[in-house]
């Protein structure tokens, strides 16, 4: 039954990540593969505050969010004039560099050694301790994301989103701050990659760079792009499909050495036929064209 | 030792250059962020290693080997998955991300087979050479040789023959092409075949330097990227331009900060690069603004 | 009255002049047409009206105040519309989002007002969409409004960009070939809707190639040639200019 948790969990904590690269990706079509380092950065951040000076869970989590959306100004600002395939080496270029800083900033991070012994959340008195109940504490929290996610994309500003999606010149013609959109939207999604990276990081309890990989960023944008995205369906579609696949696997008797293998292999076909046959993903609503 | 690490970023870029070159081929003329060129590289590290190290064949007919069944896995992947999206209208993002998910599938199958150790390839150890102060590894002097023949080589097709006019047509202005009585799938296949070819060549090189492992390809393509936006995208010198000072940026990093500290300068180098001078060293100013209305 | 002002303008790329010192007025409340071979510089004067691109030399002012290098969305919200060459909608988007996001000064467009005042919000979209409702209805899309923009003919993709841009409520409107590629009927209305606008106290520039559209409706002529502009005045007088006609192949 934990383990039936387990994947719950690691499920409520990729959805939140899916999500909000959607808002990315599927709603203003900006295509980042550096959603993993804002995922990392929450973590990373949240961490250091709770085991070095001993922060309480809530503040250490504020803190994760507004340092991941700070520090994705540094990315959105100057890369606002960059074209398409730019960005996107940018975006790429960023996400390296910040997991070669996780890497290699031991002093600080403690790199490959990675940090263990993360304390479990309290919340106001309430310790959140068992599987089951971080189960339940990270469901919760995904449905406030889901929540808010779905409350910011299905407005006005969404349809803003959209539009410079569709065509940035008529949206600028229209008198829709082209630049002042892209940078929120950016700093929303990292914001909430954030929040995934504080939960990650107080279930597993422990945390190194491994997990905040260029492959990682390209394993959420994989879970929108066959799951659908420029929705709210197709990305949790997407994530509950990704988290119990290698169950699927192991349930099919694949040998566990190169389960994580197959797992990937079939990831990567899915995403060469979706993007040949169905652009719009299992269950979502925008085309990639 | 400032002349040693000279040297030795030089020779790596000339390693980054054939890498570069095949990438730059691919991306130059059909506009398609070939991602899998990493995976192609890494799939000859290992056709390499099956024929060399595992069948024992000699060296030579290992490497012919591998040119020519990789050129042959790059004209297939054109064929297979391009160029059935490009016949679609699929935009370049699609295109790109459908080059990832090839990625993903073909590392896998590598790690799979062969497991993710590091192999080597060449357990003898290195002859070397000194000139002055300086000590060369025979298969550095082999990596900078080739690298220089076939540069000659490329930029002589590509300037004084027929088929390298029509490669240049292609970057320029694909539908000229077509009005040169050529099919431009046929184009796209040489420069796939081409491409891949020379990242083969530059996999066999390292490989035998520095050993293979499944991730190799990754690091490998994301160099030969860098290399192409800092020399300039569009220009086929420029791939190897950027590689060599890619190499030499590496090695100063190397002498002055650390080792471990290379692949964020490189990323910051690319970073600059496309925010201040996307086009590149050898780029035109092409400062064209933002509408094409 | 002039409300727009183009004073010596230049607009060079990669060394060929797109617009050559050019000086342009044009008056409130009037219909100008700017007329001439493709490449003559139209469209680029529209482009550095709009904000897409800054001119290298001299100045345009819009109601006596500079705009020349102001950023396109500042320039729109200053009431300055525009309609452009290919039907630039957005695709993937309904035919009733399309004109909503047309609407200025909507509050939901901040994320934050979005999620806190989401009360607020949605009367402020119950108006909005009758609004739309009403534009649709005005250029015959009503029924189409949760159809796909994508998914419509040209014809009927040319009134939704129309709808659109009245939408955006603005003053001056530049029309980049409003009737290329649709029928005489539709023709019709859209020259009986750029009237009306004039009558509301709009002002309006048009690119046109129609030259019968053109002396129908303008009030004035600009005819540019190599970024210049060669001959101005009514209509009749331009389009009577033997240079006028030569540069015009079957006129």
């Amino acid at each position: 039954m934990n383990y039936v948790f387990h994947l719950l969990t690691m499920i409520n904590i990729y959805t939140i990540l899916a999500l909000s690269l959607n808002l990315l990706v599927g709603y203003t079509g900006l295509l980042s593969l550096s959603h993993a380092a804002f995922y990392g950065i929450g973590a990373y951040i949240s961490t250091l505050f709770m085991m070095n000076i001993g922060l309480p869970f809530l503040p250490s989590l504020f803190l994760a969010i507004l340092g991941s959306v700070l520090l994705s100004l540094i990315i959105s600002i100057p890369s606002l004039s960059l074209k398409g395939d730019y960005f996107v080496l940018a975006s790429l270029g960023f996400q390296i560099i910040v997991f070669t800083i996780l890497y290699n900033w031991i002093d600080v991070t403690r790199g490959p050694y990675g940090i263990s012994g993360i304390p479990r959340p309290n919340i106001l008195g309430i310790q959140v301790e068992s599987i089951a109940s971080y189960f339940i504490f990270s469901g919760v929290l995904a449905a406030i994301c889901a929540g808010l996610l779905y409350l910011i994309g299905d407005s006005p500003f969404g349809r803003v989103l959209k539009a410079i999606r569709e065509d940035e010149i008529s949206a600028a013609a229209l008198g829709k701050n082209i630049p002042r959109f892209k940078v929120i939207a950016f700093a929303i999604a990292s914001g909430f990659a954030a929040v995934s990276g504080v939960l990650f990081a107080g279930y597993l309890q422990y945390i190194d760079p491994t997990s905040f990989t260029l492959m990682e960023s390209v394993f959420i944008l994989s879970i929108i792009i066959i799951g659908g995205t420029g929705n709210l369906s197709g990305p949790i579609l997407g994530t509950i499909l990704m988290i119990i696949l290698p169950e699927i696997l192991r349930f099919l008797r694949i040998p566990d050495t190169i389960a994580p293998n197959v797992r990937e292999i079939i990831y990567g076909i899915l995403i060469i036929l979706i993007m040949r046959f169905q652009p719009q993903g299992l269950s979502g609503e925008y085309k990639f064209e | 030792m400032i002349i040693q690490l000279l040297v030795n970023g030089i020779i790596n870029g000339c390693g980054y250059a054939l890498v570069a070159l095949g990438f730059a081929f691919i991306y130059n003329t059909t506009r398609t962020f070939h991602f899998a060129h990493g995976a192609v590289y890494t799939l000859s590290a290992y056709f390499f290693y099956t024929f060399y190290n595992l069948l024992n064949w000699s060296l030579s007919l290992s490497a012919i080997l591998t040119l020519g069944l990789i050129a042959l896995c790059g004209i297939l992947i054109d064929d297979v998955i391009y160029t059935p999206l490009v016949k679609q209208g699929a935009s370049l993002f699609i295109q790109m991300l459908s080059s990832l998910g090839l990625y993903i599938v073909i590392i896998n199958f590598i790690a799979m087979v062969f497991q993710s150790e590091t192999k080597i390839l060449n357990p003898e150890v290195q002859a070397t050479y000194s000139i002055g102060n300086v000590i060369l590894t025979r298969i550095q002097i082999v990596t900078t040789a080739t690298f220089v023949i076939i540069f000659g080589l490329l930029m002589t097709i590509l300037k004084k023959t027929y088929l390298g006019k029509v490669i240049r047509a292609m970057r320029d202005n694909p539908d000229l092409v077509s009005a040169m009585g050529i099919n431009p799938q046929n184009v796209r296949r040489v420069v796939f075949a081409l491409g891949s070819a020379l990242a083969s060549v530059s996999a066999i090189l390292i490989g035998l330097d520095v050993g293979i492992d499944p991730h190799i390809g990754l690091t490998a393509f994301l160099n030969g990227a860098v290399a192409v936006i800092i020399g300039g995208v569009g220009i086929f010198e420029g791939a190897a331009l950027g590689a060599i000072l890619l190499g030499l940026l590496q090695s100063f990093a190397i002498w002055k900060i650390s080792a471990r500290w290379q692949e964020l300068i490189t990323f910051l180098l690319l970073i600059l690069f496309l925010l201040f001078r996307s086009e590149g060293i050898l780029g035109k100013r092409r400062r064209i603004e933002e509408a094409k209305i | 009255m002039s409300i727009l002002e183009l004073d010596n303008v230049t607009k060079t790329f990669d060394g060929v002049r797109a617009v050559d010192r050019t000086t342009l007025g044009f008056d409130k409340g009037k219909i100008t047409s700017l007329i001439g071979p493709n490449g003559a510089g139209k469209t680029t004067v529209f482009n550095l009206i709009s904000g897409f691109l800054h001119p290298d030399e001299g100045v345009i002012s819009y109601q006596d105040r500079p705009i020349s290098g102001l950023a396109p969305w500042d320039i729109a919200q200053m009431g300055i519309g525009r309609l452009f060459q290919d039907v630039r909608l957005f695709n993937q988007m309904t035919v009733k989002d399309n004109v909503l996001t047309a609407f200025k000064k909507q509050r939901g467009e901040s994320a934050l007002m979005s999620v806190i005042a989401r009360w607020k919000v949605a009367k402020e979209e119950q108006l909005l969409s009758s609004r739309a409702m009403k534009l649709l209805d005005f250029v015959g899309l009503a029924e189409k409004e949760e159809e796909l923009a994508e998914n419509l003919s040209y014809g009927q993709q040319k009134l939704l960009s129309i709808a659109r841009l009245l939408g955006a409520d603005a003053d001056l409107f530049l029309l980049d070939e409003p009737t290329a590629g649709i029928n005489p009927q539709m023709v019709k209305v859209f020259l009986d809707v750029i009237r009306r606008l004039t009558e509301e106290g709009k002002t309006v520039i048009v690119i046109e190639h129609n030259m019968n559209v053109v002396i129908e409706i303008s009030d004035w002529v600009y005819f540019m040639d190599e970024g210049q502009v060669v001959s101005f005045g009514l209509p009749n007088e331009v389009l009577g200019d033997p240079e006028v006609r030569a540069a015009y192949v079957g006129l």
